[in-house]
């Protein structure tokens, strides 16, 4: 046994084991990236660097040694600095988008390249449950959302965009005309209960995602009907009230309590509400009758002043978004608030305070270039070839305009941008924990997008790659024949295949170990990026 | 499969590989020599030469691939004939490297992106450091090196190569009759700088005019004087008699230097060469003085060093020495060291006298080598190894280079004391690829020291044994520091390692083992022999001893030098090297190459000492210095390196991989003028996160050159993000024009490489500023300082 110190604590560890492996026997959690266990060390990443008090000295915990009397931190300001500018340099190198750019630009965070991938497999049921669990009023949106998302899309370089709003209308339309309209399950009650202030787009949307988190809502709205601006701003001719109507039922279905021709302020006052309900949502849109400042809610120039990551204003309890905020002819980033409002509720439901969530990191490669469009579509061939796709009867459902099979056809242009293993991911795990910056130390030039899809179950994208090695020793410790090595030195080494072959031939046996080890999504499998 | 195959045309023979493989092993360890070989063979690797070596070997195909691409040396597309290397080391590139490179490429109409012309003669390519920096710039082609290469001497040098490659290499070795009847010897270095100067055509012209006078004298190859700016020096020895030198010697100089000190055998050819002397007389310059005597014997005798300031140490008896001749070794007392360490010493005395004559690692770092011998020699092992670093790899440093190729005998001597010492019975001496000669000469020396019975298993009857192996880098700076050496000779990617462990407990093959460098080794006989006092009586605080030196620059005179611990830059440059040309100012001395940096001007009474030159942001370094001017830019030297270390890196860790190119994209911008208001702030943040977190040595010292620049000449960094290039050196931050002094004389016309001056003799030229690349030419060339850059 060994006694030495780690962070402020003196602690003993087996002789001749590491740093990082005497700290995880206590618990004391080190990010690695390129460590893999039951593997002699290969310090090359370096986000595993705890500082030595002695010395002063950050070293990689991975293959330092424990020694008597060592003083070791693992984690305090230097040391998360040290690792985040490792980070920051990795992704300074990281040729690959976490999400694709259509999800990052719109402000609901749909998961787009999903919803298409459904459509084209003619699933659209999961289509359309994919839609809603970010967008509570799709066939509504389908129709008057300006489509940030297709402005975003990258196919838009090379010919033109998705039409992904349509396929949204699409979907969102052929579950509006089927039998049984989808209705999402609900957790079990909780029995705390919500006041939400405002029928429109924001104050729909958190009643629709607080209603499936247990939570009982009561929406208190001063005109006649739901909707706001939905349905007193926008002409019939763009958004029939049919259409609103029944994508309101739902949310009255699963247990919303709409109380109308109710004005806060008049009829009942804000204080009477915090003190019936658990906590309130204030979704009143940008022309209220009284102003915010009037209920004793702090303001900014353009309205509500609310923490931009758990939208509570400055009153306890009280969560504000939407229009109400800032004025906005946005529909979709009032659903999309209404969304989130309703997670930092339901947090600040369970907890009693509303913790700041860490938003979720996104590496972007940005543009193309022009030699890059050629392995994009590339990639969406091999991708087709490799979909087993149910044949989809090509009928006209409620929309004349589009078929079922135009529906499929058009969802399979996607270039599928987002990362296979956008979830596992090491790298955004821990850019997300250490707050990295990616372009922090962004180079002149990024290497060229490349995916390698000549192996019948993995994607290879060399940009993503870490040069951690893992896949090197694994496939050298299986033996495989030909198996994966570093080729080239410096900036530009890079791994690849064996003897200049393809994917194919150097990962036989050894592909799954690989996949699953590698950190980032540099190996994937195609499979990886799941219809769950 | 088939044995034959056809590439590209020209059928290939397997069987060749075979017998490679055949002849050298077929370990992973071989993978480096094998690879070697077979583009010794067919000139580059071809695809089916690699899978037929994993085929035969117990060599994976990834590791094989991982190596083949990992060395600079190797290549994976076919090669012209012979190889252009232009060498971009610090010295060079202070003196316009970039440009030879370009003119090479254009001379041999080689398309860009391509480095080999349409014939397959030549295959251009730039290479780290030759090692040859007092003749910068400079240019090997296979194993000829040029020195003073210029962008209009380029086609030359091509036509000169081409010649010489017609008629042979000379016969090197003595000329002249026996020992006894001779009436002297004339001394000549043909060392690979000496050769770049033009020596190998002397040697010619000398062995003519042996044989044309018949002379009774004996024509010496030598070690090397070091006096590279007097190269190719030749030295008169008269039979008991004076001695006298000559320098810049060129071969139609020759018939008269040894008309003056020598007399024909024969009545009849003494009266013929009267004749021709007396006709002679009338058309060539009588005044050819002497250069100023530079050895050991002047008249204050052995101790006393050139201008007060030099001692050799290492370079013992230089410019006497015939590096090939092991007799004339050991009649100046060659292996005496050993035989007293074999025969007198127990190894623990014998560490004890190396512990207390303060020697420290000659590599760079300083470790105290007693300590590093003692640790091996402790550590609990049946076997142990040792390893002479010869990687010599920074750009500006040629000290092991010379020493390899001049006093072979004198480094393995001190390989076989420490063996000894520390208990190692196998020795590894790694010389990098980029030195054929050092390895030629090494060879031979091993191969001379084993039939005397100084290697092999029972040295002197001693009972002590070892065997030493030369193995032959493939071309990677890294390489240069220990871990990654030892994954070189294991045959694998010379990529380093964490240390703990260090070495000495496990190095290769998991083994203890000494790793020490040439220079090191090569001072421990002196210290056995003359004794560790008197080695310690020498330089100042905890650096003692001697240290060498690569002097060059913009300085009068470079060369390898030597002196004590404790001399200051100072006195190096001024008083070695004579000051600064052309009445500049000294601006910085560039000190341990791109691990070290500048020490600027007022720092300039630094003494060489490692600790005093750490504190002023330098580095002992292996000793590379290079002196800097006004006209140099310290942006630029900073670019410079940072370009060198990142080409370098073995591309392991992510700081070293990625930090070192971000922070070269940020000296690319301000060397453009493109200069961003945070990249100065950026750089330091980088510099500093990759000092405290790169894994290796290579890694964590690479910032220095940036930190020190940053450090002493913030204010030009500063000005380059004003867009300004305050030295005139930045070629986009510049514009060159011809004023009114311009006299008409067209030599700017006539040299200009890209032909953006128009010749109008007597008339005031122009420069075309579209046409112009800025490589400074017409500057240098103009007599009327009418060249303005602003």
């Amino acid at each position: 046994m060994v006694r030495f110190r780690i962070n402020g604590k003196s602690v003993n560890a087996k002789k001749s084991s590491t740093v990082l492996a005497a700290a995880e026997s206590l618990g004391i959690p080190i990010p690695t990236m390129c460590h893999l266990n039951a593997y002699p060390p290969f310090t090359s990443c370096m986000v595993c660097v705890v500082k030595d008090k002695a010395s002063g000295r950050l070293i990689p915990s991975c293959s330092t040694l424990v020694e008597p009397g060592m003083d070791i931190e693992t984690d305090d300001d230097e040391v998360r600095q040290a690792r985040k500018t490792t980070l920051e340099l990795l992704l300074s190198d990281h040729v690959g988008d976490c999400e694709g750019p259509c999800r990052q630009a719109c402000p609901a965070h749909m998961n787009i390249p999903l919803m298409l991938k459904q459509i084209e497999a003619c699933r659209f049921r999961e289509a359309l449950i994919t839609v809603k669990e970010h967008i509570a009023l799709p066939a509504v949106l389908g129709r008057i959302c300006p489509a940030p998302c297709e402005k975003a899309c990258r196919r838009a370089q090379i010919d033109s965009p998705l039409a992904i709003c349509l396929l949204k209308r699409f979907v969102a339309d052929a579950d509006l005309a089927s039998e049984s309209p989808f209705i999402p399950e609900c957790k079990e009650a909780s029995g705390k209960s919500v006041g939400i202030v405002g029928a429109g787009p924001a104050g729909l949307s958190a009643a629709y995602t607080l209603l499936q988190l247990g939570h009982a809502c009561t929406i208190f709205d001063n005109n006649p009907e739901p909707g706001g601006q939905l349905r007193y701003g926008v002409p019939e001719v763009r958004l029939p009230r049919r259409i609103l109507d029944a994508e309101i039922g739902p949310i009255e279905y699963l247990g919303a309590e709409l109380r109308q021709r109710q004005t806060v302020g008049r009829d009942i006052s804000l204080d009477e509400i915090r003190r019936d309900f658990d906590a309130v949502v204030w979704t009143t849109g940008s022309e209220a009758p009284l102003p915010p400042g009037a209920f004793g809610l702090e303001t900014t120039d353009s309205g509500v002043k609310i923490h931009p990551r758990t939208f509570q204003t400055s009153r306890n309890g009280i969560f504000s978004g939407g229009a109400a905020v800032r004025p906005s002819r946005l529909a979709v980033r009032s659903v999309a608030h209404g969304r989130s409002i309703a997670h930092s509720v339901s947090r600040f439901l369970e907890s009693g305070f509303a913790p700041v969530v860490n938003a979720r990191f996104n590496s972007s490669i940005g543009k193309l270039k022009e030699s890059e469009k050629e392995a994009c579509l590339r990639y969406v061939e091999s991708l087709s070839s490799r979909h087993q796709r149910t044949p989809c009867p090509d009928e006209a459902l409620n929309r004349k305009d589009i078929s079922t099979s135009q529906a499929a056809s058009e969802s399979a242009r996607c270039l599928h941008c987002e990362c296979l293993k956008s979830e596992e991911c090491k790298l955004r795990h821990l850019a997300e924990t250490y707050e990295a910056r990616p372009h922090r130390f962004r180079g002149t030039d990024r290497k060229p997008l490349e995916k390698i899809t000549e192996h019948p179950h993995v994607v290879y994208e060399p940009g993503k790659c870490i040069k951690c090695g893992i896949c090197v020793r694994i496939t050298e410790s299986i033996q495989e024949r030909l198996g994966l090595t570093f080729i080239g030195r410096g900036f530009d080494v890079r791994v690849d295949v064996s003897l200049g072959r393809k994917l194919d031939e150097g990962l036989k046996t050894a592909a799954s170990e690989c996949v699953s080890a590698c950190p980032t999504g540099a190996l994937a499998f195609f499979q990886d990026g799941r219809m769950e | 499969m088939p044995t034959k195959v056809r590439l590209n045309g020209d059928e290939i023979d397997l069987e060749a590989v075979d017998a490679i493989v055949a002849d050298i092993g077929r370990k992973p360890k071989h993978a480096i020599a094998i690879l070697q070989a077979v583009q010794e063979r067919y000139n580059y690797l071809p695809q089916e030469a690699l899978d037929r070596i994993c085929e035969i070997t117990d060599i994976t195909p990834a590791v094989l691939t991982g190596v083949s691409t990992f060395y600079a040396q190797f290549r994976h597309k076919p090669a012209g004939r012979h190889s252009i290397k232009v060498c971009i080391g610090t010295a060079c590139h202070v003196m316009g490297a970039e440009a030879i490179y370009d003119a090479f490429l254009d001379h041999l109409s080689i398309p860009e992106g391509e480095d080999t012309d349409k014939d397959r003669l030549f295959t251009v390519e730039k290479v780290a450091c030759l090692g040859c920096c007092m003749l910068a710039p400079a240019v090997q082609i296979d194993e000829l090196t040029y020195g003073f290469v210029r962008t209009d001497t380029v086609s030359s040098v091509i036509r000169d190569f081409l010649e010489s490659e017609k008629s042979g290499p000379a016969a090197a070795g003595r000329a002249g009759g026996n020992g006894k009847d001779l009436h002297g010897e004339v001394r000549l270095c043909l060392c690979s700088s000496c050769i770049a100067s033009g020596a190998r055509k002397v040697h010619e012209a000398i062995q003519r005019e042996i044989h044309t006078q018949a002379l009774a004298v004996d024509l010496k190859t030598v070690g090397c004087t070091g006096m590279a700016y007097q190269a190719p020096l030749i030295e008169i020895v008269i039979k008991d008699g004076p001695q006298f030198q000559y320098g810049r010697v060129k071969p139609e100089h020759i018939a008269k230097i040894l008309r003056k000190h020598f007399r024909p055998v024969t009545v009849r050819r003494r009266s013929l060469t009267a004749m021709t002397r007396l006709l002679e007389r009338l058309y060539t310059d009588e005044a050819w003085e002497p250069v100023t005597r530079y050895a050991l014997d002047t008249r204050n005798g052995p101790d006393a060093a050139y201008a007060g300031s030099q001692r050799h140490l290492v370079t013992e008896h230089c410019g006497r020495l015939r590096p090939d001749d092991i007799d004339e070794y050991i009649a100046s007392g060659g292996f005496q060291a050993l035989e007293k360490s074999l025969g007198r010493l127990t190894p623990d005395e014998l560490i004890l006298q190396i512990e207390s004559s303060g020697l420290r690692g000659r590599g760079g770092a300083g470790f105290p080598t007693g300590q590093k011998w003692r640790m091996v020699r402790k550590a609990r092992a049946k076997t142990k190894h040792l390893i002479c670093n010869g990687d010599e790899g920074d750009p500006g440093a040629f000290m092991d280079r010379m020493i390899l190729e001049s006093f072979p005998f004198r480094v393995i001597e001190g390989i076989i004391i420490a063996s000894y010492a520390v208990g190692a019975r196998e020795g590894y001496l790694y010389v990098r690829a980029e030195y054929p000669l050092a390895m030629h000469r090494v060879e031979n020396a091993i191969r001379l020291c084993v039939e005397r019975g100084y290697l092999g298993d029972n040295i002197l009857g001693s009972g002590h044994g070892l065997t030493l192996h030369l193995v032959a880098g493939a071309g990677a700076f890294v390489c240069g520091e220990e871990t990654a050496l030892i994954a070189a000779i294991q045959g694998g990617r010379g990529t380093p390692r964490l240390r703990p462990p260090y070495p000495s407990e496990s190095g290769l093959w998991g083994k203890p083992t000494l790793v020490n460098n040439v220079e090191t080794y090569s001072l421990v006989p002196w210290i056995i022999l003359h004794g560790a006092d008197r080695f310690a009586s020498l330089g100042t605080g905890k650096s003692r001893g001697t240290k060498t030196f690569a002097l060059a620059g913009k300085i009068q005179r470079s060369g390898l030098i030597e002196v004590p611990m404790g001399t200051t830059l100072r006195q190096i440059v001024e008083d070695i090297g004579g000051g600064i040309p052309a009445d500049r100012q000294l601006k910085a001395i560039q000190v341990g190459g791109p691990s070290g940096g500048c020490v600027p001007d007022t720092l300039a009474d630094t003494p060489v000492d490692y600790e005093a030159l750490t504190s002023a942001g330098a580095m002992m370094g292996s000793g590379g210095m290079v002196v800097l001017d006004e006209t140099d830019c310290m942006v630029d030297i900073a670019r410079y390196f940072m370009a060198f270390t990142q080409v370098e890196s073995c591309g392991k860790c992510t700081f070293c991989r990625i930090g070192t190119k971000r922070m070269l994209e940020i000296l690319d911008r301000l060397c453009k003028g493109q200069g961003k208001k945070d990249d100065i702030e950026n750089l330091e943040t980088l510099a500093v996160a990759i000092e405290n977190s790169s894994l290796c040595g290579l890694g964590k010292t690479a910032p220095n050159p940036v930190l020190t620049t940053l450090r002493y000449f913030k204010d030009e960094y500063e000005a380059h993000i004003d867009g300004r290039c305050p030295a005139g050196k930045c070629k986009d931050l510049i514009v060159y024009s011809i004023t009114d002094a311009c006299i008409g004389c067209t030599r700017c016309a006539q040299r200009c490489p890209v032909g953006a001056i128009e010749m109008r003799p007597y008339e005031k030229h122009e420069i075309d500023v579209e046409k112009c690349i800025r490589c400074g030419t017409c500057k240098g060339v103009c007599t009327e300082d009418a060249v303005r850059v602003d």
